[in-house]
């Protein structure tokens, strides 16, 4: 989905000016000002991050791209609401079905009538299992949503990694 | 007076712009052969020599710069067939003007469709007469950022439609049809979307010349 997180100033600064006075400034903040949607906090350095990971939200259009697609946010359209209930169930199932095996956040495209799913997939299963549950997946998805279900998967060595937080 | 021709055009070269920056590509034959079944950690140069037998397995390998990764074949599911082409003895209905409106998140993508689509224009001789970028649309609201209270602290989003208009104009029915059917079947996942407005061209034979031009004597004589 199509949107970019900007906060409102959260933490007001007090200074006060006089010489004579001991306190220089004066933050006040309420506990949960830091957004915190989507965006891993730094560590100790030993935790690996995909380049989708290590992106705030606020970079989407920037940096960053889409990770499904469909025309239900652009001014105008229906169907906002259905999409996004759709995407979330798919991304859950795939999830389930492949467990331990995305490497990344699944892209999910809709072009017509066809709901195409892009999925990163590290090699840990034999291909001929990845077959059958691809086949699988496919079949329970297009027989659930009643549109042609398809899934594009490549498969990798190791998770991809842009950045240790 | 036209005949209408229907048919569709399969096989322009034109290539499709797709929105992502293409993380799954479709081989026509994957490499699954390759890849040994016990297990999946064997580095890339004994997998080559695995798969000595299968030639076109060596020249995926050789093109990818990463570590060994393998695409995995499955149904195509956008192949159509070509219609076949039809005569029909009805006079062809004429345009003087066919508007897409092409609305998307992504501007780049949407540059992309423009190329496409006047490319696809020209090819076939259509007539463009304007290609504009409208400004875009914001659509912003305002949320509170925390499940309960803390009414100071909110969170914006922001969602925003960019456009493309492009027009053409004096088509014929058929001509805008294949036109219309090949760029629509081409358009991008999702982020852009197209809205067709045509004018068409009718002149009806009464109103060709005005009634005073006629013989007024005749038609008083006739009613008196």
């Amino acid at each position: 989905m199509a949107a970019s997180l900007s906060s409102t100033a959260s933490a007001r600064l007090l200074s006060s000016l006089r010489s004579g006075s001991l306190s220089r400034g004066l933050h006040v903040t309420a506990a949960r000002c830091k957004n915190r949607a989507a965006r891993v906090r730094v560590g100790k350095g030993d935790r690996p991050l995909t380049y989708e990971e290590a992106l705030p939200p606020h970079h989407i259009a920037h940096r960053k791209g889409w990770l499904s697609q469909h025309t239900g946010n652009l001014r105008g359209e229906e169907g906002t609401a259905e999409r996004t209930v759709e995407d979330v169930f798919v991304r859950r199932f795939i999830f389930g079905t492949f467990h331990g095996c995305l490497a990344n956040e699944l892209v999910i495209k809709r072009r017509g009538n066809v709901l195409v799913v892009c999925a990163l997939m590290l090699q840990k299963l034999q291909p001929q299992k990845f077959y059958f549950l691809i086949g699988y997946s496919e079949t329970m998805l297009s027989h659930l949503y009643k549109c042609p279900v398809k899934l594009e998967v490549q498969t990798l060595q190791d998770k991809a990694v842009y950045k240790y937080l | 007076r036209f005949s209408r021709v229907q048919c569709v055009i399969s096989g322009l070269r034109v290539r499709p712009p797709h929105a992502t920056p293409a993380v799954c590509e479709r081989r026509s034959r994957d490499s699954i052969s390759c890849q040994p079944a016990g297990g999946p950690l064997l580095p890339v140069p004994r997998a080559l020599g695995a798969c000595s037998a299968n030639k076109t397995c060596n020249i995926i390998r050789s093109r990818l710069p990463l570590a060994s990764s393998t695409y995995f074949h499955t149904a195509t599911v956008f192949s159509s067939q070509p219609s076949s082409i039809t005569v029909t003895k009805e006079p062809d209905a004429l345009f003087q003007r066919v508007s897409l409106l092409v609305k998307g998140h992504d501007k780049s993508v949407l540059d992309s469709y423009e190329l496409f689509a006047t490319m696809a224009a020209k090819e076939l001789g259509i007539a463009i007469s304007k290609v504009c970028e409208l400004p875009k649309d914001t659509e912003r609201f305002t949320l509170l950022k925390s499940v309960h209270i803390f009414k100071n602290h909110r969170v914006q989003y922001e969602m925003r439609t960019h456009y493309r208009f492009i027009e053409l104009s004096h088509l014929t029915g058929s001509t805008a049809q294949v036109y219309l059917e090949y760029v629509q079947r081409n358009l991008p996942e999702g982020v852009a979307m197209e809205v067709t407005k045509t004018a068409m061209e009718k002149v009806p034979d009464h109103i060709l010349k005005p009634m005073w031009e006629e013989d007024p004597i005749d038609n008083k004589l006739s009613q008196g």
